[in-house]
């Protein structure tokens, strides 16, 4: 039986639930049009939340595994595999943002503009001009790009890092041992979910990014959830190494 | 509208919980009977004895179906498979927690199993109503009804695959040869596709429960098959037994859209010019 006052522990169980937080953070990040903007009527990438969250995130947890076991000793490089997890998130986010913007512009035929700001923060430019008359804006302009891969940064991030906790608890466990990135990435994905679906009740369906006005609003909220039922995870996680 | 007579959630709470957890139990039970009787009844037993948690499964992918339903009704704003995906999400966590903590008292890790999930999803059905208002009355307690599906779901398929749920060869049959995943996904599907599929106005509760028995066992077809692999015969006949319920509830369901249509029509194809 694990002791859950064991400062190691503990520290496992905080960075589970930080990890946690940081997917959660992601998903207000990603800008997600859900079926409107499948129909090209409102901004962001015309599918849900959670598959555009998990999608790039599971990237992540792969590019980082890879990195983990191509590492002599994993355990002391703990930044090289968050910024494997990273990067292998940006790329993939990156990827569907740009396929679908292609498609927005060369099949779709829409200007790219955001209904939320009046200027692009980023490169200054009117948006409101090239809005179409009805809609919640088109397409992918550059702030929700840019905005799409911090998103998927701190989503990598996060779930590089609760592998990378898990498996080294799992692999000194006695009754997981040799199965330990197995269990680890199971594990990964599961509270990857979680996470991933929790915010996106809070944004409900469509967010553009940091530009959008729901960010600062929704925020506070859903990361605080996400924290606690991150913690619970965090328990469970550690107390299944242990046994009883 | 005329009132329709649905089945009463809490009769499917019982279908779900009774009917999985007998399910995950018997795939133990039938191989310790085997032993006993011994001769071929025995032997025969012990090859039958997984199939009956891929059953277990589809009873509780029933309940989940039923439940994704109720919560779904009132509008996600994120679409339907967002439950499905944090209905496995939850059970994954659960029913590992489960099996491992009573990795000694191998007997009590379904039920064990079943609480947690059944705690964690209360929780975060709390968490979405009162933190995040969701504004949707029966969040919370769909939310635990989902979260014990999504855990029994995930028991029952892998135990079909398994054999039987002691951590020890759950983590080596599930979980290192990569099954896990089919169970996580193919699940989550079994799960959120009937409502998904049916949502809208007119949707029945009949109709979709019998697309959801449908799904329940193209689940269990796709884990037979893993099952093969793994444990020989026995995946054989949960493929078989399978394919044999999909064909039988797709019929019924078939049926039921038939039934609801005011008519059907065929109607050709567009035509190349206006008429």
């Amino acid at each position: 039986m694990v002791s859950l006052l064991d400062p190691v522990i503990l520290q496992s169980i905080l960075l589970i639930a930080i990890s946690g937080t940081l997917i959660c953070i992601a998903v207000h990040f990603i800008p997600v049009g859900g079926a409107p903007a499948a129909m090209a009527q409102a901004t962001g990438i015309g599918t849900g939340t959670v598959e555009l969250a998990a999608g790039s995130g599971l990237v992540g947890l792969i590019t980082a595994s890879y990195m983990y076991s191509s590492l002599p000793d994993p355990q002391s490089q703990m930044l090289l595999i968050l910024a494997s997890g990273a990067m292998g998130s940006m790329i993939m986010i990156a990827c569907t943002m740009l396929m679908g913007s292609m498609v927005y512009a060369f099949g779709v035929g829409v200007p790219f503009a955001s209904a939320q700001v009046k200027n692009d923060p980023i490169t200054g430019d009117r948006q409101d001009l090239y809005m179409s008359k009805g809609t919640q804006g088109q397409g992918l302009p550059t702030v929700c790009f840019v905005s799409g891969v911090i998103g998927g940064m701190l989503g990598g991030i996060g779930g590089a890092l609760i592998y990378y906790v898990l498996i080294g608890l799992y692999s000194q466990s006695a009754i997981i041992g040799t199965s330990a990135a197995a269990v680890a990435g199971v594990f990964t994905v599961g509270v990857f979910y979680v996470n991933s679906v929790i915010p996106s009740y809070g944004v409900g369906g469509t967010i553009e990014g940091f530009h959008d006005p729901k960010f600062r609003r929704v925020l506070p909220k859903d990361a605080f959830t996400s924290f606690c039922v991150s913690i619970m995870c965090g328990i469970v996680a550690v107390l299944i190494a242990g046994g009883m | 509208m005329s009132e329709i007579k649905e089945i009463a959630p809490n009769k499917l709470v019982l279908f779900g919980v009774l009917g999985g957890l007998l399910g995950i139990y018997l795939t133990y039970l039938f191989p310790v009977l085997g032993m006993k009787i011994g001769g071929n009844v025995g032997g025969l037993l012990k090859v039958i004895a997984p199939t009956f948690g891929a059953l277990g499964g589809i009873c509780a992918v029933v309940w989940g179906a039923d439940a994704v339903r109720r919560v779904s009704k009132y509008g996600l704003g994120t679409g339907v498979p967002s439950i499905g995906q944090i209905a496995m999400g939850m059970g994954i966590v659960a029913s590992m927690f489960g099996i491992a903590i009573m990795a000694k008292f191998p007997l009590a890790g379904p039920v064990v199993s079943l609480v947690t999930a059944s705690i964690i999803g209360l929780i975060i059905g709390w968490f979405a109503q009162n933190v995040i208002k969701m504004k949707i009355p029966v969040m919370v307690r769909g939310m635990t009804e989902i979260a014990a599906a999504g855990s029994l779901i995930i028991l029952g398929f892998g135990v079909a695959v398994a054999g039987n749920f002691q951590f020890e060869t759950f983590v080596k049959m599930v979980f290192d040869d990569g099954l896990i995943l089919a169970v996580f996904w193919i699940g989550a599907v079994a799960i959120l596709h009937p409502f998904n599929a049916t949502l809208g106005p007119d949707e029945k509760q009949k109709r979709t429960t019998y697309l959801a028995f449908s799904t329940g066992a193209i689940t269990m077809t796709i884990i037979g098959i893993g099952a093969i692999m793994t444990l020989g015969l026995s995946g054989a006949i949960t493929m078989m037994l399978g394919i044999i319920l999909w064909v039988i509830y797709y019929k019924k369901f078939w049926d039921e859209v038939y039934k609801d249509a005011s008519s059907v029509l065929g109607t050709g194809l567009i035509p190349k010019t206006e008429a």
